[in-house]
């Protein structure tokens, strides 16, 4: 499952990309993400993701690898972990591109989700609706995020 | 493998419910079992305490109201038992017919009315029957009880309005009038529709103007959803017009649902699938007018 999401924000590039690299804060805009921390900064982090359908409740810790980090314009990473007491697996790739928009910024969010096991016995438009729904919501706490920096940093 | 697990055995909904708030989320309510042991045993869902509804007296109630008329239907009365019920069949025979083709006959004889809707699996046929018939549900806590119409009940996949420590105690349908035909069409290839439109249609005494319609379809989206914009195409308008023109009523579909994909198809193929059933219920809807109710 591919999810594309954009945001546009009055912050200059270098600040989004410097925030970028903030793990509690970018955790606190991931619907469900707990225990975020680094491991080997720039290179290596854990974090645990909960989610909810109805009864049927997740709990997945990731470990997130950085793929590509090119400053100010791309930052790649690839979170995997298993649920092993719903036998199920899970890999997300996000593909962040970051370009200057005016005098502000604007962010693609680029994902790839995929999820393997009992629970992709739920129905992949349940899942599907459900991750779209996390995507949306972590772009949307991004950029309120974001804008909240901009408004402190005038 | 299904885990251990503690069951429990009340006298009455409220028992049931307070059991449940003092248990919590280790706990859940337990009536035929067909899905909820089902997703235990695949180890999706892991409860330490079951909750027995079935030892809860008259649960399984099917009557009538003698003041409104309505089918009262007890969230614990299996789908064989509506089925076969006289009561089912003089008053809503609709919904006979539609437990008849509900699952195989070992789901039938323990599987309940309430379990299917509370479970809210997308792919189920009672959810529209029920939408477009307009019925309510009766939810029975500790505080006490609440009726809520069935388009407030389903919220999501596998989510209702249900609160956990209440539980669903009856399903009233309102008596169809004299001058109102239902029908229920189902498609798919496995027990569970890939999709199904209810359409109960009702005309003026002259059987020649629509005075109202109801549409519901289930299995497109994550729950079941009304057609209005269907509706609203057919609604006022003269019989004989409505079926000429029912490739635009059934397009109008389009605006009211957003299907999902999933095993059963793809968005696409379910929104064609759409137009096609609505169509066909029309066609079925006005045929039984000449015939048998409904």
């Amino acid at each position: 499952m591919t999810f594309e999401k954009e945001i546009a924000v009055a912050l200059e590039v270098e600040r989004v990309w410097a925030f970028l690299w903030d793990v509690e804060r970018v955790a606190r805009c991931l619907p469900g993400c707990r225990e975020a921390r680094a491991i080997v900064p720039h290179q290596r982090y854990a974090a645990v993701v909960s989610e909810q359908v109805g009864p049927f409740k997740v709990r997945f810790p990731l470990d997130i690898r950085v793929l590509e980090a090119d400053a100010p314009r791309r930052l790649k990473a690839e979170a995997s972990g298993r649920d092993p007491a719903m036998g199920s697996s899970l890999r997300v790739t996000l593909d962040l591109l970051l370009e200057a928009n005016g005098t502000g910024s604007r962010l693609v969010i680029h994902s790839e989700v995929g999820l393997a096991g009992t629970l992709a016995t739920l129905g992949q438009g349940i899942i599907q609706q459900q991750a779209d729904g996390i995507m949306t919501r972590f772009a949307e706490a991004m950029r309120r995020e974001l804008e909240a920096e901009g408004r402190a940093g005038c | 493998m299904l885990r251990p697990f503690e069951i429990h055995q009340p006298a009455s909904a409220a028992e049931a419910s307070r059991l449940r708030g003092a248990l919590g989320e280790e706990a859940a309510f337990y009536a035929g079992g067909t899905e909820l042991l089902l997703v235990m045993k695949e180890g999706l869902l892991r409860y330490a305490h079951l909750i027995d509804l079935k030892t809860i007296g008259g649960l399984d109630g099917i009557g009538v109201d003698a003041t409104t008329g309505a089918l009262c239907l007890g969230a614990l009365a299996t789908h064989a038992a509506i089925e076969h019920s006289p009561v089912v069949a003089e008053r809503f025979p609709l919904l006979a017919e539609v437990e008849r083709s509900v699952a195989n006959v070992r789901v039938k004889n323990v599987g309940t009315l309430g379990g299917n809707l509370c479970f809210a699996e997308p792919h189920a046929d009672p959810g529209p029957l029920f939408l477009a018939c307009e019925a309510t549900v009766r939810l029975e806590g500790a505080a006490g009880a609440r009726d809520l119409p069935i388009g407030q009940f389903f919220v999501d996949a596998y989510q209702t309005a249900r609160a956990p420590e209440e539980v669903l105690t009856q399903i009233r349908v309102p008596r169809f009038g004299p001058h109102t035909r239902g029908v229920y069409l189902r498609f798919g290839w496995h027990e569970r529709p890939a999709l199904g439109v209810a359409l109960a249609l009702t005309l003026d005494p002259g059987h020649t103007q629509v005075a109202d319609v109801r549409v519901a379809v289930g299995g497109v989206t994550l729950r079941p959803t009304r057609l209005r914009g269907v509706e609203d195409r057919a609604r006022g308008r003269g019989l004989d017009e409505v079926l000429a023109s029912l490739e635009t009523v059934g397009g109008a579909a389009a605006g009211d649902v957003r299907p999902t994909s999933d095993l059963y198809g793809s968005a696409e193929y379910k929104g064609a699938m759409v137009k096609v059933f609505v169509r066909r219920a029309f066609l079925g809807a006005a045929a039984r007018f000449n015939g048998s109710g409904g």
